[in-house]
């Protein structure tokens, strides 16, 4: 536990230096959402689409890019802050030192993870604000409990994909070729800028990828539109059972191999 | 005239040693060709979710064109180049501090610009190199047509267009010089940029302030214009207006952007942050 | 055009928040062509900052330098035309290239003809005894093999004048030793180079240089031959003790018979180091004085180095400079 929160407070004061990353982080995905946005108009000609509300559930796709450009801050900050978490050590010359401390590498990993869910979740907040107040976003918050549990589940399925990149990027010295690709393949095959139905390809590939359920639930939960609450929760904890394992199965076993072939320190 | 070679050779030295190195990075070269389709493709499905189909009325009202895959490969394609400027470019400087070799290459004796020039170059063939792929894939799988007789006028207005966001490359990489987090300043103008021009909407479905913001812009005039010439867009100015703005345009871009440069660079000898990363 | 540098009261200042680094001082002094002179100092010195004055990477806040006739601030096209840069530490060559396309890229920058190219770069390989690993990637050469290739590429268009900054900076002793010789009998003797060479380590500056400044915070302290700064010494004889027990300076404050002293920690033991002209005398007042706190385990008495002459002109020794 001290380790953990020795992690979180390291990363925190890390942060503090950089302030103008935070406003990026929170501006970036919002700024991303606007042209779907225009696009939306200029295709439309007003704000709803009936074709768009028979695979989507709703026809007002402003609330449904958005929601989806929010919750993609998750995304973003288990992959690339959790890929780059044990490769920027390496960068600075600490990896070696931090893994030859008496504690278990998983538990570093941990605090990494604990402290960038919590600042997406802050950053979450912020750009529902601003949503809220620059766009007229609606959004329902009473069924505060359900929307806490799915976002629990996004959380813990993207940070143990978040596990598997930070251990790869360890043993694949050319990190920003393999985190591209896990955030393409999560970008692509998920529902954050349109339904994944639109195309069989989309669809098929969405089902092995947490964000789908949890951004139709989040989706159900924050604009009222009717989802299947148990089909989704039950995929989605099916999905975090197998992936955060496995991820950390990964990371440990990317340990294990670049200390036998000496490569740990090598950036 | 030897000079003349001498920075010519320097330049082309520079575009060389910059394909040798990328190409030592093969996996992440590749990646490079796939990643347009990555956000291109959020915008077809996008717009057919919204339409159940890829054609729209409404786009045509406003722009004579109703093939919304049309419309919008044709703006995002020509704004791969502003990525160019605002990253490729924009970081060499920083790959080169990256690397430790900044200082090197500035103690020798071939003025600034020639690194910059070095730096264009390069950035043009490769991005060149992914557009073409890019335009092949998508033209031959979504089935695109276009006017082939606009082709001629569509690369004049590109190059003009290219050269404009150079100087926004050229005063990236000079910022890279002094501040840290110049990416983000990158980030900031590219997004920006990317939401001003009317890639994936005509001009008109932006907020009128926007609008304004949109003229000053060279990749406004080089999407409006490309997308009139080969594939008929409706123009609220004329071709002849389109031309005469990038032109000048080019002008002001490319000496703003030079100047910021050799500023930074007399900062960052005064300052002796050259080295630092 | 000579080939000689000229530096005419030369300042850097760092600003730092609320605070002024004084880098380089009001430095003058002339480097005659064809001379290998040395600039010797701890870190902090200045010596790097007042290298990239000269090869035009910084801007001096006052002065100038005259580079093979060409004014660092007035043409600095012209100085860079004129010079090669060495710089210690690995990270100044393309790590993903090899040697071949190294020494290719800044040929060009350098402007060497393109009919002189391979020429050239097969000589500099031959040179440096590279050529068996000329196609190999730069990242799997050891620091000295990059050394030496950064030798090379400082070498590739044959300049007149080079600027040499801590060259066996983490190098093993046999790349060390073969970088001094080739300093010294390849640029020094046989091509006649003007060599501005930087290091903190004053072996190198005793074995290499015809003449050897001092720098110090900023300053140049004293300049001459190396022998005659060593003369320079009011005394002619060193003391050396090895010691193993608990020392410090100030427990020696108030020896008449030694007018400046350098004490070192290495590996455990001290070296207490005494300019004296009585070894004698002042060696049984030392054994009285330490022999309840240290075990003395060797004693010699040798000649001044260049490294008593930095102690006795700067009243530190440069462990104690690099530390300040």
């Amino acid at each position: 536990m001290n380790i953990i929160l020795a992690e979180i407070k390291k990363s925190y004061k890390i942060l503090l230096a950089y302030p103008v990353e935070i406003a990026f982080w929170i501006f970036s995905p919002l700024l991303w959402a606007v042209p779907l946005v225009f696009q939306g108009k200029a295709l439309i000609g007003g704000l709803s689409s009936e074709k768009f509300g028979e695979i989507a559930g709703t026809p007002d796709f402003i609330p449904y890019v958005l929601i989806g450009a929010i919750i993609s801050t998750y995304m973003a900050s288990s992959v690339w802050s959790m890929g780059f978490a044990m490769r920027d050590e390496t960068f600075y010359g600490t990896l070696e030192h931090i893994l030859s401390a008496p504690v278990k590498p998983v538990y570093i990993l941990l605090g990494k993870a604990i402290f960038n869910s919590f600042l997406a979740t802050t950053y979450v907040i912020i750009q529902l604000g601003i949503c809220i107040i620059i766009f007229g976003l609606k959004i329902t918050l009473y069924k505060i409990v359900p929307i806490v549990f799915f976002l629990i589940l996004l959380i813990a399925g993207l940070y143990g994909i978040g596990f598997a990149a930070a251990g790869l990027t360890l043993l694949v010295k050319e990190a920003h070729g393999l985190l591209h690709l896990f955030e393409y393949i999560l970008f692509l095959f998920s529902p954050i800028r349109y339904p994944v139905e639109i195309n069989p390809i989309t669809k098929a590939i969405s089902v092995i990828i947490p964000l789908t359920y949890a951004l139709i639930a989040l989706r159900g939960l924050l604009l009222n539109i009717r989802f299947d609450f148990w089909k989704n929760s039950l995929i989605l904890i099916g999905i975090d059972l197998i992936i955060i394992p496995l991820g950390l199965y990964i990371f440990s076993w990317v340990d294990r191999h670049t200390r036998q072939k000496g490569t740990l320190g090598e950036y | 005239m030897n000079r003349i070679r001498h920075y010519l050779r320097a330049i082309n030295a520079e575009n060389i040693k910059e394909w040798k190195i990328e190409l030592r990075y093969k996996p992440d070269f590749i990646r490079q060709f796939f990643e347009p389709f990555v956000y291109l493709f959020p915008y077809f499905l996008y717009g057919f979710a919204l339409l159940g189909s890829r054609n729209s009325e409404h786009l045509k009202s406003l722009t004579g064109i109703s093939d919304i895959f049309a419309f919008v490969f044709v703006g995002y394609l020509i704004m791969g180049f502003l990525n160019t400027a605002c990253w490729a470019m924009g970081a060499s400087l920083r790959k080169e501090q990256w690397y430790g070799t900044l200082e090197t290459i500035f103690v020798a004796p071939v003025p600034r610009w020639v690194y910059v020039a070095g730096m264009a170059l390069h950035s043009t063939l490769h991005q060149g190199l992914i557009m073409f792929i890019e335009a092949l894939v998508v033209v031959l799988v979504f089935k695109i047509f276009f006017n082939i007789s606009g082709l001629f006028y569509s690369l004049i207005l590109l190059l003009l267009m290219i050269s404009t966001l150079y100087g926004l490359g050229i005063l990236v990489a000079g910022l890279t010089i002094g501040l840290k987090q110049w990416w983000v300043i990158s980030e900031a103008v590219s997004t920006l940029v990317t939401i001003i021009t009317p890639i994936a909407y005509p001009i008109a479905i932006l907020p009128l302030f926007l609008q304004k913001i949109a003229l000053f812009l060279p990749t406004t005039y080089g999407v409006m214009g490309i997308r009139h010439f080969l594939l008929g867009e409706y123009l609220t100015l004329g071709i002849h207006t389109i031309f005469f703005c990038i032109a000048i345009m080019l002008i002001i871009w490319i000496g703003f952007g030079l100047m910021i440069f050799l500023i930074m660079d007399r900062y960052g000898r005064k300052k002796g942050v050259l080295s630092l990363y | 055009m000579t080939n000689d540098i000229i530096i005419k009261n030369l300042v850097k200042v760092f600003k730092k928040h609320h605070s002024e680094v004084r880098a380089v001082d009001g430095v003058s002094f002339e480097i005659k062509e064809g001379e290998l002179f040395g600039l010797l100092g701890p870190n902090g010195a200045g010596k790097t900052t007042l290298i990239k004055c000269i090869s035009t990477l910084l801007i001096p806040d006052k002065g100038t330098a005259i580079v093979g006739g060409c004014d660092v601030l007035k043409d600095p096209l012209g100085v860079r035309k004129k010079i090669g840069v060495l710089t210690g530490g690995e990270r100044t060559l393309y790590w993903k290239l090899n040697a071949v396309d190294n020494l290719k890229y800044f040929a060009a920058l350098y402007g060497v003809p393109s009919n002189r190219v391979k020429e050239r770069i097969d000589f500099l390989l031959e040179l440096m005894d590279l050529k068996e690993r000329a196609n190999e990637n730069v990242e799997k050469f050891s620091s000295g093999m990059k050394q030496k290739l950064a030798i090379a590429r400082a070498l590739i268009h044959n300049p007149p004048i080079l600027l040499i900054d801590e060259p066996t900076l983490g190098l093993d002793p046999y790349f060390a030793r073969f970088i001094r010789r080739f300093i010294k009998e390849e640029l020094s003797i046989k091509l006649k180079k003007t060599i501005l060479l930087t290091t903190h380590y004053m072996d190198e500056a005793d074995e290499l240089c015809d003449r050897v400044a001092f720098m110090n915070r900023g300053r140049v302290e004293a300049l001459d031959t190396p022998e005659k700064l060593k003369k320079a010494m009011p005394q002619e004889q060193v003391l050396e003790l090895k010691c193993l027990g608990d020392l410090n300076k100030e427990d020696f404050v108030q020896l008449k018979e030694s007018v400046s002293l350098n004490i070192s920690k290495q590996d455990g033991y001290h070296y207490l180091r005494f300019n004296t002209d009585n070894p004698e005398v002042l060696l049984s007042k030392l054994v009285d004085m330490i022999r309840d706190r240290a075990k003395i385990l060797s004693v010699q008495v040798t000649s001044p180095t260049l490294e008593d002459v930095f102690v006795y002109l700067t009243g530190t020794s440069l462990k104690e400079s690099q530390d300040e």
